[in-house]
Order: C-alpha cells, then structure tokens, then sequence
C-alpha cells in the first residue's frame, strides 16, 4: 500500500523545489539536509513538516533552537530517562522549511536495558517533581540572567582604554570578547533547551498514561475531555495578560492615566505624558515591573526573530491594555476567574469519577491523575520560560551584535545577521575583530556578506510564497509514537487527510477537512487565514482564525473571533487550550486548513466533530 | 376501585395497579420531568371486567389446556381469546370511567376530541430480567371516548397474542399473575422524535448519552424502519463527538384524510438535515443524565419534541425503562488493581508501531 503512488508523499531525495529557492540549501549545516550518504535511511522514514516550531520558512539563526531540541527532546528519551521503545525525533530542512521524523524503536535487548533505567529515574522525578521544580525555575532565571548579562561590545574602539591596559594589562580585549560573546550566548541557548526537556518527555508520558486509563474506563472519551480535567488554571502563559488587565484596572483608578491609555497616540506619546503626572508615574512605575518577566512574552511562537515581544513591540500590550479599559468603563468583567476555572475542572473530574463502577477502577483513576497532576503543570510553564522569557533575551543580544555588524558596515540592517547560520556568525565576527586589529584602511568583505543577505532573503520570500508538501517518505501504517500524537497532532487518519489534501490538485474541490474536536461548539463566519503571525492585526472581529498555529501573545484575540482553525496542534496545543477557556469552537490539527481555506470564504466550524465546512467561497 | 388514575397521581410504586410503563410516567412527571399528560387504565379495570363478565374462567382454561409447542393450537387459542376479550360486552362502570378519564385530559388540554396515544403496560412487562419490549401493543392518534375504550380492549387483547402466551410459558410466568393496565397519554406532535441511551449501547461507555431521533414520531425509530440521526454526546463535557446524519426517507406523521398516522414519504431537501437543533441535543442530555440519576441506573428512554410549542416547553419524555443489556453484566474492574506508577511503566513500555 505505501509503495502506491498514491499512498506516499514524495521521495525526499526526488523532490524538486521551486526553482526560485535555487541556492536554499547553502542557508543551513550539512547535517539538517537530506543527503546521499543518509538516503537509504532517509526514504524510509516519514518525515512530516514541523508547523509547530516552525510553521515558516526557517531564517538560518533561528534554526538553532531547532537544532537544540532535536539534541534535547530526544537525547531525554533514549539516554537520560531511557524511555524504553522510543526513540528521538530527527529533523531535516526542505526548502527552507522544518520536516521532522520520529524514529522507529531500537532492539528489544536495548528496550529491555533502557526499562531498567526509567524505572529508576523516572519514578524519583515523580516522587520529588516540587521541589524539582523549584530548583529548574531557579538554575532556568540565572541562566536567564547570565544570558543577559552577556556584555557585547557597543562599538572597537579607535584605541582600547587606559584601564584596560594600566596597571596592568587585562590580556584580551574586545576582538576577544566579540568573539566569545556569541560562542557563550550559543551555549546557554544549548543549555537552555537541555533544561528545557528536563521534565517534558515524562510529562507527556503521564498525560499518555492517564489518557489511555480514561479511554479504558470511558471508551469513547475525546481528547478535549481529558485536556479539561488535566489543564490547570494557574499557568505562567496566562500570567502576561494578567498583568494587563491588572494594569488596565489600576489606570481607572488612577487620576487621568485611564484617558492617556484610551488617546491615539503612540507609545512614546502616551509615556511622555504620562511621565508628566504622578499618578501616570505610578502607573509607569507598575508597567516596568510586570514587564520583566512577563512582557518579554513573544508576539508569536518564540521561535523567530521577526515576532518580536511585548518588550520591542509595546504598541501590543498598550493596544490591549486600551480595550480592557474601554470594557471597564463599560462595566465589563476583564478578568478571567481562575479559582472559577480551577472549580470547574475538579467539577468535570468528580463527574467523570462518579460514573466509575467499581472501586478499584476509581482507585487507578485518581492514582492515574494525581500523577498527571502533579507533573502537568511543567507542561504548561516551561513554555513560558523558555519559548519566550529566554528567547526574548537571546533576540536583544544577538541584535546588539546586528547592530555592530551594520555599525562596521558588514551589514545593512541589524536583523541581516538573521541570514546567518550559528556557525557563520563566527566567521563574520572573527572578520570583523580582524579588521579592527590590523590597523587602519583594511579593506572588510562587507559587501560579500551584504550580498549573501540580499540573495538569501529573496530564496525565503520565494520559500514563503511556497506551499510546502506536508510531508515526506512513506506515511507508516499507524502513527502511535507517543510524543507525535500529543505535541503534533499526528495520527494515521490525519496522514489519510494530508494524502487526500496532496493528492487534491485544485484545492477548490476540498469543502470539508476533519481536525481534532478541540473545543466545543460550532460557528460560522468568514475566515481570516493568518500565514504570518505579524498580520494578526489583519483580523476583524467576528472573523473564524485559520492560521499554521496559535501561541500565547495572541490570547486578547480569542475574544473577537467566532472561532479557531490551525494546521497543526495536538491535545495540548495552545489555540485548543484557549479556545475551550473562551468558549469558542475551534478544530485543531487539520493539517491543510491555511492552504485550503482563503481569507473571505465563509466557513462553519463544527467543534463537536472536529469538521469545517466551506459553505461558500470567497467570490 | 379506582380504574382510572392520573399519571401525575402515580409512582413506581403504582406498578401492580398501573403496570411498569405508566408507574415510570407517573414517576418522571412526580421527579419534575416534562411528561405529556394522561391517565392509566387500572389493573384493577382489567380484572373487574374478567371478572364481572365471567370470562376469567374460560381465559384460564383455555390457557391451561393450549400447547405452545404446536403452532396452530395456540394460534386458535390466542384467537379466540383476543376475539372474547374485545366483543364481550363493557360492563358500565370501567367503560364510564374511561371516558370520564379521557373528558378530564381533553379539558386539561383544553382540546375537543385530544389525540392520545393508547399503550399497554403489563405488569410484568419492563423489568429488567424481562425484557417484553414490543409485545404489547401502541396505538397513536386515537380520538373520542368511543376509540379509546376501543383500543384499550385492544390492548388487554394482546396479553393473548400467541408471542405473548408462549414467552410466558417459556419464561415461567403465571399467566393469572400478568395483569395488565393501559396507558393513555396526550399525542406529542412531534417534529422528531426517538430514543436515547444514558450509555452508549455500543461499548457501554457510561460517560455517553447516545440519541436517536428521526422526523415525526418516533415510531420509526422504535420500529427501526428508517435509519435514524444518531449522536453520542458526552454527559460531561456536554460536546457531540458524534453526529451522524442519516437519509431519513418516511416519518410517521397523522394523516387527517385517513385519520390515522401514516409513514409519508419526507421530501428530498429534508431527508438528509439533522432532526434536531444543538440546544435541543443539549437539552435531551440533559434530561436523560436527570432520569439516570433518578433512577439509579442506566435508561432507555423515548422522546418527542413538539411541533408547535417553544423550545424547551416542546421536549417531552414519552417513556423510560432501565436499560437491560449492560446492567445485566456485572460491573467489573476494566483497569485492575494498579498504581500510578504502574500505570506510567506499563504506558512507557508501550511498542511504536511504525514500519
């Protein structure tokens, strides 16, 4: 069957891209290619395209944080808990996007030698997960703050200072420190994401485990149910919009600063006015102390420099911070209850458990949920702490190291170090330490690089005007690795959707595609597609979201649309999350929605059976 | 005696007098569930006109002497019982008693000549280690006082089918222990209509309610002969994982030219629409988890929702009774004795299937 030409997407070694992205390749390390040496093993596997980490086309900077989750997701799987039967996930690039794989068990022997291991491990981290957690969040903000407290130099001074050589000589100067900068803000990025899996692989673990005690006793219970009972409400990712409605509830009360907040102005108008007044320094005063950590949340998923935060895009949290208190005047609750929501979980838990039978299946549930409860709170924290406080830090520093580079004239923009691979970057910098110390009137290959920039963002203007194939290889039979389903969404009948969606020349004759029933409920309205989280403002209310996926800077949006559409998302994916915390019907994981649908047709989302329909297209 | 009494008078432990379907009606509308209005005919109605009319003795004689093992002699025995029960004459009282019962609903209804729908409910019958479903018999759109005594004849006449006589003989029933009484119940004019589960028959999932429903009433669906919408809902989280819409091609509907209810053929542009609303699932499994906890213990249970009335006065409960296939398997632990982290070690040693 999967040897049909139909039943397979394409070979990865016969694929061709567009002519366009000609050159794509030079973008990327060897070892993220399809390659010859690898081919025998490469066709085999089932390589499906990555729209969670990274749903566009991949700027070659930003592919280290891919680089360092393949090490880390995986390396926790087979050498650190030893999770028995599973193996890592291997990625590739194709025409600039993410495709990824999830490797097929090792032999039973080493099965058998890794179970010894997990049930040593694992069980100790179960055992003392709040005290672990307490230590991952400290170790997690120094290595935060040391990443802040990298210092690059701000400019190669014509001659270096007297202190640095009297009384004595420091030894090295800022040629090193250049240097050593980016290699230091590489290996806390490294490590950043190796603490990053420290509890997430046995997460999702536990969740699988409850999953399937829940499935035992209810057998038709859907993923959305056991997402309700399991989610909790105290979550980090939650905190950044708090803090706005705090901020928004706070401007009402002051003298004068709720009036500033509403005016049109832009940012630095509203600050300055604000500075002019006490009470608008109070409230300036609180602003700057919710802002770290919490607004250096991303504007999108954290994993592209072009997001940008709530930090370098202020007119984001001011804009929200502006419709919360024009829907305080009008006497609207902004606030969502957490305690209510917490409540409303344990009502759903005690009404599952209730319709248990005998004694000893309700002992294995709460024995089954107090395990996910007690480890599921990483799942929904370290998202925050990672994706977007530390990559937020890791965006300033490397831009301050884009602004030297233009400062020298080896770039012309500061995010042109973007186009640059993390094993490029030296190459640049050691260029550019070189030219400084041999003196005056050296020549530099600024214009190389400049050229390089130029011709590398065409390939990924091409790359993104491209609708990359979902997948590559041969679809398996059943998709069943743990880690797939959960965080990707992946199932076999999903695959049978993409494979309809491929073989579908003219997208036109597709009116229905099935995702996951994430969040009760159905509507209909025109649908917005978002490729690109940066035209979210794009969205009028009332409008159903279809887009690749959601991430947490959008939460104020849910409470303008009708309903959600994403590609990729599994059962704890955000937009599924969100949607059902707002009450909007939203379909998960659909795989093809943003190349099917087209912004203006009208489309009915059906959150109870995971359809949408395409009522009527976009005349 | 009393040989009629309201529904709203009755409980489940009205069952000997009333039999297990109008108890259960009695039960539902005494729980505060939305129950067309009716009466039952009494047991004690049943066996005054045995009784008085002397034909108590040759029922009982005739039963004793048939063979239900040969076809043809309990065919004529049945016969001949059915015929004695519907043309021996009334006796005065239980026929006043029925019309004065029906007068009452019609002005409780506030309707000359009100359509009922005419039921037996035997004594024996909805227990649940006797599943007699379908062996007595539903009359639907009967009007005046005339007709309804009539068809409750009619339905103390097929105590004596030959179905019924020989499932009592298997079953060890005594015949001279199975009484029966009649329901009468106000028509629902149903858009749709049909049954709905407090488990999913399928897999016994106790977490589902799953509906059935089709156009009219819901003697289609009982009688299985249109495939029926169907949705499994769960009683939790309230979403509808499933909604399978069906052709419907007839709906059982009143013919006022015939004056009776007939299956019409439903025009092509409604066949294949869901015959109910969201808020109308919604409200039905609403009910339904009400029932279940009620009663203690999984249902069956019969719906109709109204054509003229507003949403939610229109969704009625025609009929409950416990669900009897996996109440009867003994509640036995699906998962064992196992620990969290057992659990865990058993899921981390689960094989990846990928070829």
């Amino acid at each position: 069957m999967a040897q049909e030409k139909t039943g397979r997407f394409p070979d990865p070694h016969e694929f061709q891209v567009p002519p366009e992205l000609e050159g794509w390749e030079e973008m990327y390390p060897s070892h993220h290619l399809f390659s010859k040496d690898r081919a025998q093993w490469e066709k085999e596997q089932f390589w499906y395209q990555d729209k969670i980490h990274a749903p566009d086309p991949l700027p070659p900077l930003d592919l280290i944080f891919q680089e360092a989750w393949q090490i880390a997701l995986s390396q926790y799987t087979t050498r650190v808990f030893c999770i028995p039967p599973a193996q890592g996930i291997a990625q590739r690039l194709m025409g600039c996007y993410l495709y990824i794989c999830a490797i097929a068990p090792p032999a039973p022997e080493i099965i058998q030698e890794k179970a010894g291991h997990f049930e040593k491990r694992v069980f100790y981290v179960f055992e003392h997960y709040d005290e672990l957690w307490d230590k991952w969040l400290s170790k997690f903000k120094t290595l935060g703050k040391e990443m802040e407290a990298v210092r690059i130099p701000e400019e190669l001074p014509k001659f270096v200072p007297d202190d640095e050589v009297l009384p004595a000589p420091t030894g090295c100067y800022v040629s090193y420190d250049l240097i050593a900068a980016f290699d230091t803000l590489v290996n806390q990025m490294f490590k950043g994401w190796q603490y990053h899996f420290e509890m997430l692989n046995l997460t999702y673990l536990a969740y699988l485990m409850f999953a399937d005690v829940a499935r035992k006793l209810f057998p038709g219970i859907s993923e959305s149910a056991i997402g309700k009972m399991v989610a909790g409400a105290y979550v980090s990712m939650f905190r950044p919009e708090e803090e706005l409605c705090r901020l928004a509830r706070l401007a009402t009360s002051l003298r004068g600063v709720a009036e500033v907040l509403k005016g049109d102005g832009t940012v630095q108008e509203k600050t300055a006015a604000l500075e002019k007044t006490p009470d608008g320094r109070q409230w300036l005063e609180e602003y700057e102390k919710a802002k770290d950590p919490w607004f250096y949340v991303s504007c999108g998923s954290g994993w592209f420099h072009y997001e940008g935060s709530w930090l370098t895009e202020p007119e984001i949290p001011y804009g929200y911070i502006k419709g919360y208190v024009e829907r305080l005047e009008k006497g609207e609750t902004i606030e969502r209850s957490l305690d209510d929501i917490e409540k409303q979980r344990d009502a759903i838990v005690s009404e599952y458990r209730g319709l248990i039978k005998t004694d000893e299946d309700r002992k294995a549930f709460d024995d089954a949920f107090n395990t996910i409860r007690t480890i599921y709170r990483y799942a929904e924290d370290h998202l925050f702490w990672v994706e977007h406080w530390f990559h937020t830090i890791w965006f300033e520093k490397i831009r301050q190291l884009g602004s030297l580079l233009v400062k020298y004239d080896m770039l012309e923009a500061v995010d042109d170090i973007y186009m640059f691979n993390r094993y490029e970057i030296p190459e640049l910098l050691t260029e550019l330490a070189t030219w400084w110390a041999l003196g005056e009137n050296i020549p530099h290959r600024g214009t190389y690089y400049k050229d390089k920039v130029k011709k590398r963002k065409k390939i990924l203007e091409a790359a993104r005007q491209w609708n990359p194939t979902p997948a590559l290889g041969v679809p398996p039979e059943e998709v069943a690795e743990p880690f797939t389903i959960m965080l990707w969404g992946i199932t076999t009948d999903k695959v049978k959707e993409w494979l309809k969606g491929v073989d579908t020349t003219a997208a036109g004759d597709m009116n229905e595609i099935k995702g996951f029933a994430s969040s009760a409920g159905v509507a209909e309205g025109p649908a917005r597609v978002l490729k690109l989280l940066k035209d979210i403002g794009d969205l009028k209310p009332g409008e159903v979201l279809v887009c690749p996926s959601t991430n947490p800077s959008w939460a104020p949006v849910f409470t303008q649309i009708k309903a959600a559409v994403t590609d990729i998302g599994g059962l704890t994916s955000h937009a599924a999350i969100v949607c059902r915390e707002y009450g909007v019907p939203s379909v998960t994981g659909t795989g093809v929605s943003t190349s099917i649908i087209k912004t203006g047709d009208i489309i009915r989302v059906d959150g109870d059976t995971g359809v949408v329909t395409i009522v009527k297209r976009a005349s | 005696m009393q040989y009629v009494r309201d529904l709203k008078a009755l409980d489940r432990r009205s069952l000997p007098l009333v039999g297990g379907k109008n108890a259960s009606l009695g039960e539902m509308i005494k729980a505060g569930i939305r129950v067309p209005p009716g009466f039952a005919v009494t047991t004690d109605a049943y066996v005054q006109f045995i009784s008085q009319t002397g034909i108590r003795e040759t029922l009982s004689k005739v039963l004793g002497d048939v063979n239900v093992e040969d076809v043809s002699s309990l065919d004529a025995a049945s016969r001949s019982l059915q015929d004695l029960i519907q043309q021996t004459p009334w006796i005065p009282d239980v026929r006043e008693a029925i019309q004065e019962g029906y007068d009452r609903l019609c002005r409780e209804c506030g309707v000359d000549a009100v359509p009922v729908a005419v039921r037996s409910s035997a004594t024996a019958e909805d227990l649940p280690t006797a599943s007699f479903a379908g062996q007595q018999d539903t009359y639907l759109w009967v009007q005046g006082g005339g007709q309804v005594a009539h068809h409750v004849r009619r339905c103390w006449a097929s105590l004596f089918t030959s179905r019924a006589i020989a499932y009592r003989v298997r079953n060890r029933f005594p015949h001279e222990k199975v009484f029966i009484s009649v329901g009468v119940q106000k028509m629902v004019n149903s858009k749709a209509a049909g049954v709905m589960f407090t488990l999913n028959p399928t897999d016994g999932d106790p977490s589902k309610v799953v509906i059935e429903g089709s156009w009219g009433l819901g003697e289609t669906v009982v009688s299985g002969s249109v495939n029926p919408d169907r949705f499994v809902v769960d009683k939790v989280i309230l979403e509808a994982g499933v909604k399978d819409i069906s052709a419907k091609h007839i709906e059982c509907v009143f013919d006022p030219k015939q004056g009776r209810v007939v299956n019409a053929d439903v025009e092509p542009e409604r066949q294949c629409r869901c015959c109910l609303e969201d808020r109308e699932i919604k409200e039905l499994v609403k009910i339904a988890k009400y029932i279940e906890r009620h009663y203690g213990k999984p249902m069956d249970i019969e719906w109709a929702i109204d054509k003229d009335m507003a949403f939610p006065e229109n969704v009625f409960i025609v009929q409950a009774r416990p669900e009897t296939v996996w109440s009867r398997k003994q509640a036995k632990s699906v998962i064992g004795a196992k620990s969290g982290y057992q659990l865990l070690m058993e899921q981390a040693m689960k094989r990846i299937k990928i070829p």
